[in-house]
């Protein structure tokens, strides 16, 4: 039997999987009509790198080591790995809704027997190829510049990168939750929690540079920041003072843990805000 | 009689005026909706500014030797000042950029830019309306993240030549009118914004020095930085409150450069959204999406 309100469509995992499929196609076909776009992201990635390679030689001592120099690279370049899925997560799965909202396609949207969710992670698909890409060239520039960069427990650090992409989709279902109740209003929240997770979750410096009271009242309490600092550890091989946080085993746990309860609390979280938005008839308000 | 295409309408000065302040109104009243936004122009450059901070921090291994190397290298102990002040700088200039690129995009989307098109009023105006609230957005930014950088980073911004700093920011506003249609024709010909803006932002920062010198720059670069009046702008401010070098060595020539930009860019990046506008109308139509 067809699910209530469905009319005759069948609302199965066949439909649930042709809905993912056919709005990822129409994700990557919106990318591809932007090539501008495209190439605009590309040299924003290559333009923080050197812009902080630029202000980091401003501090610099005269002949210094090369070896100093590589960590501190890498502690930048593997931090803008994390900051670049999610920055894209949240604007992209996150403010999408409001795309929607803009062009007045989310009532009909959702009217359509078509699964939500599936039209939500749909933009994940295209999202994680392209941030990929980047983030392997963001890799290879800075190796470039620095002679090459320490890339040691490269698995280990893949897990811990990949548990951390669920959660962070987490986060953007979140975001397109809250971003349902403020409208407009959520794209300031979508820049605040970026810059928010840039500082507190130190992802181009050492957790070490911040205040104790910054650390122990605020990095503490965001998964994110044990991410970024196992993921840049792990490749950096552990040197001595990393992780910064916690012991190693203990932050990958709270990362586990974070991709696997984020997606799915977030999304009942965000099914809630929906469905009062649509008792209210705001959904599509603009 | 009237000005041919315009039906019966008479556009005297006093309603070309008048198209600048409703557009002007119309902005404050939208913005008044939206508080978040001032409170993301003051922090975002407290984050600017900080970034380059705590990678300092980082790599010197303590503020005294921080400091210490900062000032070996670009000449001046107070990092933290020099930072704030880029970071201030470069908001203006990308708030500037900023709204005349999104209000071409969002009235693209929204689908009202080619009924704007039709209406009687000219485009200078319209545009004018924008660019003007621009402009006061950018100086009260600057002013309240200033103001409260000094009070995040310990730090005392009304030191040195500030008269001379002030000139520097107000002549370096008029030159980034014309930038602003520059980049405003340039969304309108590409459409996509929203990675345009974000990334011209880095491209900003990263020609006008906003966390180190330009003499950094290989040659090349540096040549490209100077050709940039955002850059001039930026150095000038910071050269007048930190006693730093002048590009040409005396604050004069270098304000006098900034007047020639302030004197030609305007009419450029005019002339250039104009000749855009013309092409666009003539093939595929401003207003496609």
């Amino acid at each position: 039997m067809a699910h209530r309100g469905f009319g005759l469509a069948r609302v199965g995992l066949l439909q649930r999987l042709s809905t993912f499929l056919t709005m990822s196609k129409k994700t990557i076909m919106e990318f591809s009509r932007y090539p501008v776009a495209f190439v605009a992201t590309f040299a924003q990635v290559f333009l923080i790198i050197l812009m902080f390679l630029f202000a980091a030689f401003a501090f610099t001592t005269p002949g210094s080591e090369l070896a100093q120099g590589r960590q501190i690279a890498g502690v930048m370049v593997y931090g803008l790995i994390i900051q670049l899925f999610l920055s894209f997560t949240l604007w992209e799965v996150g403010f999408s809704v409001r795309e929607e909202q803009i062009r007045g396609t989310l009532e009909s949207l959702y009217m359509s027997p078509a699964s939500r969710f599936g039209s939500l992670i749909s933009r994940i698909f295209a999202i994680l190829l392209w941030t990929s890409v980047m983030a392997v060239f963001a890799v290879l520039l800075v190796s470039l510049l620095v002679n090459g960069l320490p890339t040691a427990n490269f698995l280990l650090a893949m897990v811990v990168l990949l548990f951390t992409i669920f959660g962070l989709m987490g986060l953007g279902l979140l975001m397109a939750a809250i971003t349902i109740r403020l409208k407009e209003s959520a794209q300031f929240l979508v820049s605040f929690l970026q810059f928010f997770f840039i500082i507190f979750a130190a992802m181009f410096f050492p957790f070490g540079v911040l205040p104790d009271v910054m650390v122990d009242y605020v990095s503490r309490y965001l998964p994110v920041a044990y991410s970024v600092d196992a993921f840049r550890s792990l490749l950096l091989g552990l040197p001595a003072g990393f992780p910064e946080l916690l012991p190693l085993t203990q932050e990958i746990l709270i990362i586990v843990l974070f991709g696997i309860l984020a997606p799915p609390v977030s999304y009942l979280l965000y099914k809630e805000v929906e469905r009062r938005a649509r008792i209210q008839g705001t959904l599509g308000e603009y | 009689m009237a000005v041919e295409k315009l039906g019966l309408t008479r556009m005297s000065r006093r309603s070309n005026l008048d198209i600048v302040w409703t557009v002007f109104k119309a902005r404050i009243l939208i913005i008044s909706r939206y508080r978040g936004s001032l409170f993301l122009e003051t922090l975002i450059p407290l984050v600017f500014a900080a970034l380059p901070i705590l990678i300092g921090l980082s790599v010197a291994g303590g503020d005294a030797a921080a400091s210490a190397n900062f000032n070996r290298q670009v000449g001046t102990p107070d990092y933290r000042l020099y930072m704030l002040l880029g970071a201030v700088t470069f908001v203006v200039v990308s708030i500037m950029l900023w709204i005349v690129g999104f209000w071409i995009r969002r009235e693209m989307e929204m689908g009202t830019l080619e009924a704007m098109y039709l209406a009687p009023a000219k485009r200078l105006y319209l545009v004018s309306g924008i660019a003007t609230y621009a402009f006061l957005r950018s100086l009260i930014a600057f002013a309240i993240a200033l103001g409260v950088g000094s009070l995040v980073f310990g730090v005392n911004p009304f030191q040195g030549e500030i008269a001379l700093a002030t000139a520097f920011l107000f002549v370096g506003l008029i030159p980034l009118w014309g930038l602003a249609f520059l980049f405003g024709a340039f969304i309108l010909k590409v459409k996509e914004a929203n990675s345009v803006v974000n990334s011209a932002q880095w491209v900003v920062s990263f020609f006008m020095g906003v966390f180190f010198p330009i003499a950094f720059f290989p040659p090349f670069l540096q040549w490209v930085a100077l050709s940039f009046p955002p850059t001039w702008m930026n150095n000038g401010v910071r050269a007048a409150l930190q006693d730093l070098a002048f590009f040409f060595g005396t604050w004069y020539f270098d304000l006098a450069v900034l007047f020639v930009f302030a004197a030609v860019v305007p009419f450029l990046g005019y002339s250039f959204f104009l000749r855009t506008e013309h092409h666009m109308k003539k093939n595929e139509g401003v207003g496609q999406y």
